[in-house]
């Protein structure tokens, strides 16, 4: 039954984009079949081909000013409805020129987090973003932001108030207190990049009450990151931490820090990566560092600013400072391929 | 680290000599007639220089440079601040070289008894209020409305200058080109399209707009309304093989090629 209201809610979506009248509609399709091979001492432990994700988008433009986006993930490694596990990732409407501020939107819904290099990921490795992967902060909540470009391409900022918990909680399990999320990049000159992002939410702002129950009444995560780009190459470096404070002590802080270069050319990027990660600054031997080389290769082009199929090839080897964890290789290849028509 | 940035710097030297005496242009359909044209004198001229050039649209011409694939980006309309700053993010160091101007003729049939038009009743046509060109005082003849498609620098221009930013109708015809709306209304009896002037020929007839000819005259003095600048966008001042490139579209010969193709000199 949800399948076929699933079904039901899609393809009205989809017929009342095509129909509404005037109004121009992008639908896009992208879908990423990985094979994983998890390897502890030569020998092979997990070995897994699945869907690891797809996702629908609708993008309706109803005015130049109102813009919105609809985006349905699916996940064929996940538990769901018949085999393929199901997210609402964004769903959101953009209203341009709603202040009198040049280059500047508001954003209302389920709607990406400005914050560190989540909202510009665009999987260039197979590898989530560092804040995905450490947990360190969701890459969509439900909320309101405001976003702006600096005159001159000379960068962007935000602001942001949400949930704070992301996109996968709903209904009673929302925390009802908000959370901010604060952002800015600049590119002082062409090339270099220098940006950071702060999170803050707290327990009780709203309701004291909640203090009395709550193991954890604020947090705070930062992101600072430099990127360098010159012809082909390109160099992205990121420093993330998360303070939890409880009764106004830190009981846990984590840190990470990755780094990531590519170089273009010849319809090929390789890639490389550096992430070391300490979960808990109290705990020892709870971090881990990895490395990852790769290769991206784009087999077709819809046109020649966008891949339309390519593939990742990624070897990733995991260390661990716990010495009784193996260390773990991983070999992960994926076919990307996405597709995309504009209805007007 | 100091082997793989001697292999580094030594990739791109190489790089460098390969590509030495290239210069890739992309773009505009309005600015290709007067690149095509300067690219033909200025490689009879500099025969060790080849310029490959190429038309898409501004839009498309732009993320070319932005993603280091064009030395030039024909446009039509001016960068936009989100443009700019991904081309600051990957390093392109964004010029703008206002090469000429231009004014977008208001296109019909010949054969359509109709000499002008305003602003207001423009915008009515192009976003579906007016159908027939009877309701202008023509004949009782539906009105067959051509624009741009939605890459183009020249249908940005016209949404800004004449739509105020309403959307066009979907009945509308989207062409990829300026010659492909000049060729559709010459075609067509009922047609109505937005061309460069420099695509004005007898096979279309251009209207007054608020009742000014568009002409090299009128947009020189300003009273056509319907006038823009045209850009090349580079990557740095222009130097070298296209710092020369640059040089000769800004000389009297490059000005003047210009004016041959239909578009207004600098000076």
């Amino acid at each position: 039954m949800k399948k076929v209201l699933l079904l039901l809610t899609l393809a009205i979506v989809l017929l009342s984009a095509v129909s509404m009248h005037g109004m121009e509609t992008k639908f896009k399709m992208e879908l990423w079949n990985r094979y994983t091979a998890d390897i502890v001492d030569r020998t092979i432990e997990e070995s897994q081909f699945a869907l690891k994700r797809g996702y629908f988008r609708l993008e309706p433009e109803f005015t130049d000013n109102i813009k919105g986006r609809f985006n349905l993930d699916f996940f064929s490694d996940e538990d769901g409805l018949d085999g393929a596990g199901l997210k609402l990732k964004y769903a959101y409407l953009d209203f341009n020129k709603l202040l009198p501020i040049p280059e500047s939107k508001v954003t209302f819904g389920l709607m990406k987090n400005y914050f560190g290099t989540i909202y510009t990921w665009d999987y260039t490795t197979i590898d989530k973003d560092p804040s995905d992967k450490y947990k360190v902060i969701s890459s969509t909540d439900y909320g309101l932001g405001y976003y702006a470009l600096i005159p001159g391409g000379f960068g962007e900022y935000s602001l942001q108030m949400s949930n704070g918990e992301g996109y996968k909680k709903t209904g009673g399990d929302v925390d009802i207190n908000p959370a901010f999320i604060g952002n800015l990049r600049v590119i002082p000159i062409p090339g270099i990049t220098v940006g950071g992002s702060v999170y803050y939410t707290q327990k009780g702002l709203l309701n004291s009450d909640e203090l009395l129950t709550a193991g954890d009444t604020t947090v705070m995560a930062a992101a600072g990151l430099a990127k360098i780009s010159f012809g082909p190459l390109s160099l992205i470096g990121e420093y993330l931490m998360k303070n939890i404070d409880s009764d106004g002590a830190y009981a846990y802080m984590g840190m990470g820090s990755f780094s990531m270069g590519k170089i273009s050319g010849f319809d090929m990027d390789i890639v490389a990566r550096y992430d070391k990660s300490d979960p808990d600054k109290d705990t020892a031997d709870d971090g881990s560092q990895m490395i990852l080389g790769g290769i991206n290769y784009y087999i077709l082009r819809a046109s020649k600013n966008s891949p339309a199929v390519w593939l990742q090839a990624n070897y990733s080897r995991t260390m661990y400072e716990d010495a009784t964890i193996d260390d773990v290789d991983e070999i992960a290849l994926q076919l990307r391929w996405v597709f995309s028509h504009t209805i007007n | 680290m100091k082997k793989f940035f001697s292999i580094f710097m030594g990739i791109i030297a190489v790089t460098g000599i390969i590509f030495a005496g290239q210069i890739t242009i992309t773009g505009s359909t309005t600015v290709f007639p007067i690149a095509q044209k300067a690219a033909e004198v200025f490689m009879n001229a500099n025969p060790e220089i080849n310029i490959s050039l190429r038309g898409g649209g501004s839009g498309v011409g732009i993320a070319a440079l932005i993603n280091g694939q064009a030395d030039i980006a024909n446009a039509s309309r001016p960068m936009k601040t989100k443009e700019m700053k991904l081309a600051r993010e990957n390093g392109i160091n964004v010029v703008e070289n206002v090469v000429a101007r231009d004014g977008l003729a208001i296109a019909v049939n010949p054969s359509n008894n109709i000499d002008k038009i305003t602003m207001e009743q423009m915008k009515g046509i192009y976003t579906g209020e007016i159908n027939n060109w009877s309701e202008l005082g023509g004949e009782s003849m539906p009105i067959v409305v051509i624009s741009r498609d939605y890459s183009s620098g020249t249908f940005e221009v016209f949404k800004k200058l004449v739509l105020e930013g309403a959307k066009v109708s979907d009945n509308a015809l989207l062409l990829a080109s300026n010659k492909a709306v000049q060729t559709t209304v010459a075609d067509t009896p009922g047609a109505i399209g937005y061309i460069g002037i420099g695509y004005l020929d007898e096979t279309v007839k251009a209207l007054k707009l608020n009742g000014v000819f568009p002409s090299i005259e009128t947009v020189n003095n300003e009273t056509y309304k319907l006038a823009r600048p045209l850009f090349m966008y580079t990557n740095g001042q222009p130097s070298g093989d296209l710092g020369q490139f640059m040089e000769f579209i800004f000389s009297q010969q490059g000005q003047t090629i210009v004016e041959e193709v239909g578009y207004i000199p600098l000076n």
